[in-house]
C-alpha cells in the first residue's frame, strides 16, 4: 500500500521533470507539453492530499477537475498562439523568437 | 434596493457576452461602436457596485467588502480607460472583431472576482480568467511579429507561473486540509502553537505563492516577461496589463498573505521586502538606457511595484491603505503616460523616445500632460504620485524599515533621470515642423480622466485616502 | 447668504477657468461678461453678507466655516475654511468692489489688446487668490493666497512680455517678493512649531499664555511675518519692485499695485495684531519703517516725471501711513486708511490710464498739460481723488489720515507724528504737482497726437465716477467722535481688534488743533505746487539747478537701485559665477556625471540579462525560487 509520501515524491519528480523540460526544450509544443506535466504533478498532489488528509475527501478532487479544465483552455490558447508563430517563422523554435530583448 | 453582492460581476459578464453576440450582426465599419457599448457596460457596472449589498456569498467563498470595492473601482477604471483609447486604435488591426472589447471585459470580470475571492479554487479560477484573455489580447496585432512574440512569451511564462502557484496551493491544501483562506489561517495558528516555527513544506508553498503572484506583479526576479510583452502587445493592452493585471495580482497577494499567512508574517515579509528593493533597483536602473517608451514604462512599472510593496511590508493598516492609495495614484499617472504614448503612436506609428523631440512645439497641451504624468510617476508635488509615495514611505518608516525607504528614495532619484529624459526630448530638443498630434474622442476622454485624477488625488487626497483606509480595515493586523 | 461665503472666491476662479481655457473662442463680449460678471456677483454677495453681519449682534459677528478638509497628516491639520468677521468683510468688499469697477474699466482699456482673454483670466485668478487670502481662517491658506497673488502680479506685470522692461520688472517684483516671502514662510513654520496649529483662532487664543510679552519667540515670529509684509507691501528696504511694476497695464497697477495686493501686508499685520501686540519691539519697528518709508518715498515722488511712477511712490508712501497706524496700535485706523486709499488710489490710476489713453500712451508729465477741457470727466474725478489723498477736510483721505496721525500723537510718538505731518505736506505737493502738470498750464503735448485727444469711452468713465463718489464720501463711515461722528468704522471692527476706549490723555481741543495743523500743512503743499507749476513754471528748473545735488538725488531715487545692484546683486552674481564655473562644473558635475556614468554602465550590463529567449526568462523565475529556498535553508 503506497503512502502519501510515495505520491508526493512522484508528484515532485514529475514537477521537476516538467520544469526541466520547460527550460530545455526549444520546441514550443515541447514546452507546452512540459507545462502539462507541471499541471499533472499538481493534480497528483491534490488527489493524494484529498485521499490522505482531507476528511471530506472532496475539495482536492474538485480542484483537480478545475485544473484540468483550465489547463485545457490554456493549452488551446497556447496552441493558437503557437500556430501564429509557426505562420510567421515557418517553425516553432522559441529561440528564434527573440526580436525583443534588452 | 440592493442587489446581491456578486451582481456587478454577473452583469459585466453578461454584457461581455452581449458584445460577442452583437458583433455577429454588425458590419465591419460599425464595429467601432462596440467600444462605446463596452464603455456603457463598465459605467453601469460601476453604478451597480454602489447598489450591491456588501457581504459574503457561497459560504465565505466570495466576499464583497471595502477592499474589493476599492480594487474593483481600480479595475473598472483601468478597463474603461483601456477601452476608450482602444476605440480608435482598433483601426490598426487587420481583422478586427468586437471580441477585442469582449475579452477585455472578461479579463476585468476575472479581476473583480479575484478581488473578492476568499477561497483558493475560486481564486485560481478567477486568476486564470484574468490571464487567458490577456494572452490572446497580447498577440492581437496578428501580422505583427512583435505582438505574436509577446503573446507566446506571455503565454508560456504565464502558464509556468500558474503551475508554480498551483503547486503552492496544493501544498497549502495538504498542510491545512482546506482551501478557505480563513480556514487556512485558523489551522496555521493551531499548527504554530503546537509545532512552532515554519516547516519546509509551508515555506516552499510561501515561495510558490510569492512566485505566482510575483509574476502577475512583475516583481523581480519574476519580471522578465514584462518588458518584452509590454513592448510587443498592442499599446492599450499594455496599459491595461500595467495597471489592471498588476492590481489584480496585488489584491490576490493581499488577500492570501494578510488573511491566511499572517501567523508567519516575519518569515515571508523579509523575502518580499528584499524582492521589493531588488525591483526598485533593477527596474529603475535598466529603465535608464531604454529607447522605446513602452519598454521604458515597463521597467518603470517594475520599479513602481517595488514602491507599492514598501507600503505592504509595513504590515499595518496604514501600510495597506497607502498601498491601495498609491495604486490609484499610479493608475492615473501610468495610464495617462500610456494614453499619450498611444496618441503619439496612432499618428506617427512610432514609440521611440527620440521621435518625441519637438513635441512641445507641435502639440503643447499633449506634451504638458505627458510631463505632468511623468512627474507624478517620479513623485513631484503636488501631483498624485507625491502624496502616494509620501504615505507609502511614512507607513514603512513607522515600522522602522529605514533601509527600504532609503533605497526607495535613492532609486526615485534615479527614476527622475529617465522620466525627465522624455520631458527633455519633448521640450529641449527642438525640432521644428513636427505635425500636431490629432486626438480622437476616446483618447481625449481618457486624457481628461487621467489628468483630473492626477491633480485631484494630488491636491485633495482626503476622500481617496478615506476610501483607501476603509479598504485597509478588512484585515486584522 | 453667510453660508455661501465660499461662493465669493469660487466665482472668480470659475471665471478664470472658463476664460483661461475657452477665452480665445468665446469672443470679447462673452469674455468680459464672464470676467466682470463673476466678480460682480461676488461683490453683490459680499454686500449682502455685510448687511447680514450688521444685523447680527456685535459679539456674534465672527463666523468660521469649514468648506472641506484639505491636508490631514498627523498633527498637521488644515482645512479650507473661511473666517468671516468685520475685518475680512471690509476686505472682501474692497477687493470685490474696487476689483469689479476696475474690471469694467479694463473692458475699455484693454479692448484692443490681443491678449484680452488672457488678461481677464489672470485678473480673475488674482481676485480669487486675493479673496482667499483675506477670507482664510488659517495661515496656510493665507500663504496660498499670498503666493497666488504674487504669481498673478508677476504674470500681469509681465503681461506685455515682448517688452524687455516689462519682463525684467516682472522678474524683479517676483524675486524681491521672494525675499520677504522666505521670512514669511519661516514665520508660519515657527508658528506651527510653537502652537502646533495654524488656525488663527487657536493661535490667537493660545498666544497670550504661550508667548510672553516682549519675549524672544513673540518677537521672532512677528519679525518674520513682518518681513513678508515688507516685501508684499513694498516698504523699506524691499520697496524697489513697486515703481518698476508700473510696466504692467494700468488697470493692473490700479487693482494689484495700489488698491489690493500691496495692502495684503497691512491686512496680515492687522489680522495678527494679537501676536504683534505681544512684541512691542516689532510694533515699534513697524511704526518706524512705516513712517520712514512714507517720508522717504514721498520725497522721491516730488520730482518724478512719469505719471504712473509718481502714483507708485505715492502708493508706497500711503502704505507707510498704514503701517505707521498699525505700529502705534491703531489697527482699525490702518484698515480705514487702507479702504479709503483703495478708493482714491484706484481712481488716480484709472484716471492716469484715461490720460494715457487720450495721449496714445504718453507717460511723461512734462509732455502733458491743458487737458482740463479736453478730458472733463477725468479732470473732475481725479480732482476729487487728489483732494482726498491730500487730506482736504470733508474728503475721505482726511478722516483716515488724520486718524492715524492723531493716534500716533496720542501714543506720545511725537517724532513719528512730525514725520507723518511733513509727509502729508509733501503728499499734497506732489499730488497737486501731478494734477497741475497734467491738466493746467500750457499744453506741451506732441503735435502729432494733439489733434485727436479724446475723452475715454463710457465703459471707462463710469467706473471713474463711481470711485470718485466713493473717494468723497468713503470717509464718512469713520468720522471721529470729536467731529460729532460715531466712528462707526472703528466700532464695526471692534470685535476683531477689541474695544479700545478713547484714551483721554489729550483733550478734544488738542485734536482740533492737530487737525487744523495738518490741514494747514496740506494747504501749504498745495500752495507751493500752485506757485511752482502754474504761477511761474520756470521756477522748478532754476531751483533744480540751484539745488542740483538734492534734486539729482531725488530724481534718481536716492540711487538705491544702483546701490542694491552694487552691494547685493553684483557680488552675488560674481559669487554665483564662481560657484558655477568652478564648484558646479568641476566638482558637482564631476561627481554627478561620474555617478550617472557608473549607473549607466551597470544598466548596460544589467539589460543584457534580458536576452529575449523565453527559456532564459523561465530559468530566471526558477532561479529566483531556488535562491529564496536557499535563503530559507541557510538562515
Amino acid at each position: 500500500m503506497p503512502s502519501l509520501y510515495h505520491y508526493l515524491s512522484l508528484s515532485a519528480l514529475l514537477f521537476c521533470i516538467g520544469i526541466f523540460g520547460a527550460l530545455t526544450r526549444r520546441n514550443a509544443i515541447g514546452i507546452l507539453m512540459a507545462i502539462e506535466l507541471l499541471f499533472n504533478a499538481v493534480n497528483i498532489n491534490f488527489v493524494a492530499f484529498a485521499r490522505f488528509i482531507d476528511p471530506q475527501a472532496i475539495v482536492g478532487q474538485v480542484f483537480t477537475i478545475f485544473v484540468i479544465t483550465i489547463a485545457a483552455a490554456e493549452a488551446a490558447v497556447g496552441l493558437a498562439i503557437i500556430i501564429l508563430i509557426y505562420r510567421q517563422h515557418k517553425g516553432v523554435d522559441v529561440d528564434k523568437v527573440n526580436i525583443m530583448k534588452w | 434596493m440592493y442587489f446581491i453582492p456578486i451582481f456587478p460581476e454577473i452583469f459585466l459578464f453578461l454584457w461581455a457576452i452581449l458584445i460577442f453576440v452583437v458583433d455577429f450582426f454588425l458590419k465591419e465599419d460599425k464595429r467601432k461602436n462596440l467600444g462605446y457599448l463596452s464603455l456603457l457596460g463598465i459605467l453601469i457596472t460601476i453604478i451597480l457596485l454602489f447598489f450591491s449589498a456588501q457581504g459574503e456569498m457561497f459560504g465565505k467563498v466570495y466576499s464583497y467588502d471595502s477592499l474589493s470595492l476599492f480594487f474593483k473601482l481600480v479595475f473598472l477604471l483601468s478597463a474603461f480607460l483601456a477601452i476608450s483609447v482602444s476605440i480608435d486604435f482598433v483601426a490598426k488591426f487587420r481583422a478586427f472583431k468586437g471580441e477585442f472589447f469582449g475579452l477585455i471585459l472578461f479579463s476585468t470580470v476575472g479581476m473583480m472576482l479575484l478581488s473578492s475571492a476568499r477561497e483558493l479554487i475560486f481564486l485560481y479560477v478567477s486568476l486564470e480568467l484574468v490571464t487567458i484573455p490577456l494572452y490572446v489580447l497580447a498577440a492581437y496585432l496578428k501580422p505583427d511579429k512583435k505582438s505574436a512574440e509577446a503573446g507566446l512569451k506571455y503565454m508560456l511564462l504565464g502558464a509556468i507561473s500558474s503551475a508554480i502557484l498551483l503547486y503552492g496551493i496544493s501544498l497549502i491544501y495538504g498542510i491545512t486540509g482546506t482551501t478557505f483562506l480563513l480556514g487556512i489561517k485558523t489551522r496555521l495558528m493551531v499548527d504554530y502553537l503546537q509545532i512552532g516555527p515554519i516547516g519546509p513544506g509551508l515555506f516552499l508553498s510561501f515561495i510558490f505563492f510569492i512566485a505566482g503572484f510575483g509574476f502577475k506583479l512583475a516583481l523581480v526576479p519574476f519580471h522578465m516577461w514584462a518588458p518584452d510583452v509590454y513592448e510587443g502587445a498592442p499599446t492599450p493592452i499594455t496599459a491595461f496589463l500595467s495597471v489592471g493585471s498588476k492590481a489584480a495580482g496585488l489584491v490576490a497577494f493581499l488577500r492570501v498573505f494578510f488573511e491566511s499567512f499572517s501567523v508567519y508574517n516575519p518569515d515571508w515579509v523579509t523575502i518580499v521586502a528584499v524582492l521589493a528593493a531588488l525591483s526598485m533597483i533593477i527596474g529603475n536602473i535598466i529603465a535608464l538606457p531604454q529607447t522605446n517608451i513602452k519598454r521604458m514604462l515597463a521597467y518603470s512599472s517594475i520599479a513602481q511595484v517595488g514602491y507599492i510593496l514598501v507600503g505592504l511590508v509595513a504590515l499595518s493598516e496604514r501600510g495597506v491603505s497607502s498601498v491601495a492609495f498609491y495604486t490609484l495614484a499610479y493608475l492615473f499617472a501610468n495610464l495617462g503616460a500610456f494614453v499619450v504614448a498611444i496618441a503619439f503612436e496612432l499618428q506617427t506609428g512610432s514609440s521611440e523616445i527620440k521621435d518625441y523631440s519637438g513635441l512641445s512645439i507641435s502639440s503643447p497641451t499633449l506634451s504638458f500632460l505627458m510631463m505632468l504624468f511623468l512627474l507624478s510617476l517620479v513623485g513631484i508635488p503636488p501631483l498624485a504620485g507625491f502624496v502616494g509615495k509620501y504615505y507609502l514611505f511614512a507607513a514603512a518608516i513607522e515600522k522602522h524599515l529605514i533601509w527600504l525607504v532609503v533605497i526607495a528614495v535613492l532609486t526615485s532619484v534615479i527614476s527622475l533621470y529617465y522620466y525627465v529624459g522624455v520631458i527633455k526630448e519633448m521640450y529641449f530638443n527642438k525640432k521644428e515642423g513636427g505635425e500636431k498630434i490629432f486626438l480622437p474622442f476616446g483618447i481625449k476622454l481618457a486624457l481628461l480622466i487621467c489628468i483630473i485624477g492626477v491633480l485631484l488625488v494630488g491636491l485633495f487626497p482626503n476622500p481617496f485616502l478615506n476610501l483607501a483606509s476603509q479598504a485597509a480595515t478588512v484585515f486584522k493586523y | 447668504m453667510i453660508e455661501y461665503v465660499w461662493l465669493i472666491p469660487l466665482l472668480p476662479l470659475i471665471g478664470f477657468v472658463i476664460n483661461g481655457i475657452l477665452g480665445r473662442r468665446l469672443g470679447k463680449t462673452l469674455v468680459s461678461l464672464i470676467g466682470c460678471g463673476t466678480i460682480g456677483v461676488s461683490f453683490l454677495i459680499s454686500v449682502k453678507i455685510l448687511f447680514e453681519l450688521l444685523s447680527l449682534p456685535a459679539e456674534h459677528r465672527i463666523i468660521e466655516r469649514v468648506v472641506f478638509p484639505w491636508i490631514y497628516s498627523g498633527l498637521f491639520k488644515v482645512n479650507v475654511s473661511f473666517l468671516l468677521d468685520p475685518l475680512s468683510c471690509v476686505m472682501i468688499l474692497v477687493v470685490s468692489g474696487v476689483g469689479f469697477f476696475i474690471h469694467v474699466y479694463s473692458i475699455g482699456y484693454m479692448g484692443e489688446d490681443k491678449g484680452f482673454a488672457r488678461f481677464f483670466s489672470f485678473m480673475n485668478l488674482f481676485v480669487f487668490f486675493m479673496l482667499t487670502l483675506v477670507l482664510s481662517n488659517n495661515f496656510l491658506l493665507l500663504y496660498l493666497g499670498w503666493e497666488g497673488v504674487g504669481l498673478c502680479s508677476y504674470l500681469l506685470i509681465g503681461f506685455w512680455y515682448e517688452k524687455k522692461s516689462a519682463s525684467d520688472a516682472a522678474k524683479k517684483a517676483f524675486i524681491v517678493n521672494r525675499i520677504g516671502d522666505f521670512g514669511f514662510a519661516l514665520g508660519i513654520m515657527l508658528i506651527f512649531w510653537t502652537f502646533g496649529t495654524l488656525n488663527y483662532s487657536d493661535v490667537f487664543l493660545q498666544a497670550p499664555s504661550i508667548l510672553t510679552l516682549g519675549g524672544g519667540l513673540a518677537t521672532a515670529i512677528t519679525l518674520l511675518l513682518f518681513a513678508g509684509a515688507v516685501g508684499k507691501s513694498a516698504q523699506i528696504p524691499l520697496y524697489v519692485w513697486l515703481p518698476d511694476a508700473m510696466e504692467g497695464p494700468t488697470p493692473v497697477s490700479a487693482l494689484i499695485h495700489a488698491a489690493t495686493m500691496v495692502t495684503a501686508g497691512v491686512y496680515m499685520v492687522a489680522r495678527c495684531h494679537v501676536l504683534f501686540q505681544l512684541a512691542p519691539f516689532t510694533m515699534g519697528l513697524v511704526a518706524v519703517i512705516g513712517a520712514v518709508t512714507a517720508l522717504y518715498t514721498a520725497s522721491i515722488g516730488m520730482v518724478q516725471n512719469d505719471i504712473k511712477r509718481v502714483l507708485a511712490y505715492s502708493t508706497i508712501s500711503q502704505l507707510g501711513y498704514m503701517f505707521l497706524g498699525c505700529g502705534v496700535g491703531a489697527f482699525a485706523s490702518g484698515i480705514f486708511h487702507l479702504m479709503t486709499h483703495a478708493f482714491f488710489k484706484a481712481l488716480l490710476f484709472l484716471g492716469a490710464g484715461c490720460v494715457m489713453h487720450a495721449l496714445s500712451g504718453e507717460l511723461n508729465m512734462q509732455k502733458m498739460g491743458e487737458l482740463k477741457n479736453k478730458l472733463p470727466v477725468t479732470f473732475w474725478t481725479m480732482f476729487a481723488a487728489v483732494l482726498a489723498i491730500s487730506g482736504i477736510p470733508l474728503f475721505s483721505g482726511f478722516f483716515s489720515k488724520d486718524e492715524i496721525l492723531w493716534k500716533a500723537f496720542s501714543q506720545g510718538n511725537l517724532i513719528l507724528w512730525i514725520i507723518g505731518l511733513v509727509t502729508a505736506g509733501m503728499t499734497a505737493f506732489y499730488m497737486f504737482r501731478l494734477f497741475f502738470l497734467t491738466f493746467f498750464g500750457k499744453s506741451r503735448v506732441d503735435e502729432s497726437i494733439k489733434s485727436h485727444i479724446h475723452e475715454s469711452p463710457k465703459i471707462m468713465i463710469v467706473p471713474l465716477m463711481v470711485l470718485a463718489v466713493l473717494s468723497v464720501i468713503g470717509g464718512y463711515i469713520g468720522v471721529p467722535k470729536s467731529l460729532g461722528g460715531g466712528n462707526n468704522f472703528e466700532s464695526f471692527l471692534s470685535p476683531v481688534f477689541g474695544e479700545k476706549g478713547e484714551i483721554a490723555l489729550h483733550p478734544a481741543s488738542t485734536e482740533y488743533l492737530l487737525m487744523a495743523l495738518s490741514v494747514v500743512v496740506a494747504l501749504l503743499g498745495i500752495f507751493f505746487a500752485y506757485r511752482f507749476y502754474i504761477k511761474s513754471p520756470d521756477l522748478p528748473k532754476s531751483l533744480a539747478q540751484r539745488f542740483s545735488f538734492p534734486y539729482k538725488l531725488l530724481l534718481n531715487k536716492y540711487y538705491v537701485d544702483e546701490l542694491y545692484f552694487k552691494i547685493v546683486v553684483n557680488p552675488l552674481l560674481k559669487f554665483a559665477t564662481f560657484l558655477w564655473q568652478f564648484f558646479d562644473v568641476k566638482v558637482i558635475d564631476g561627481i554627478a556625471n561620474g555617478l550617472a556614468n557608473t549607473v549607466n554602465w551597470f544598466a548596460g550590463i544589467g539589460r543584457k540579462v534580458q536576452t529575449g529567449y523565453v527559456r532564459n526568462y523561465a530559468l530566471g523565475m526558477v532561479f529566483g525560487v531556488l535562491l529564496i529556498l536557499a535563503y530559507f535553508i541557510l538562515r
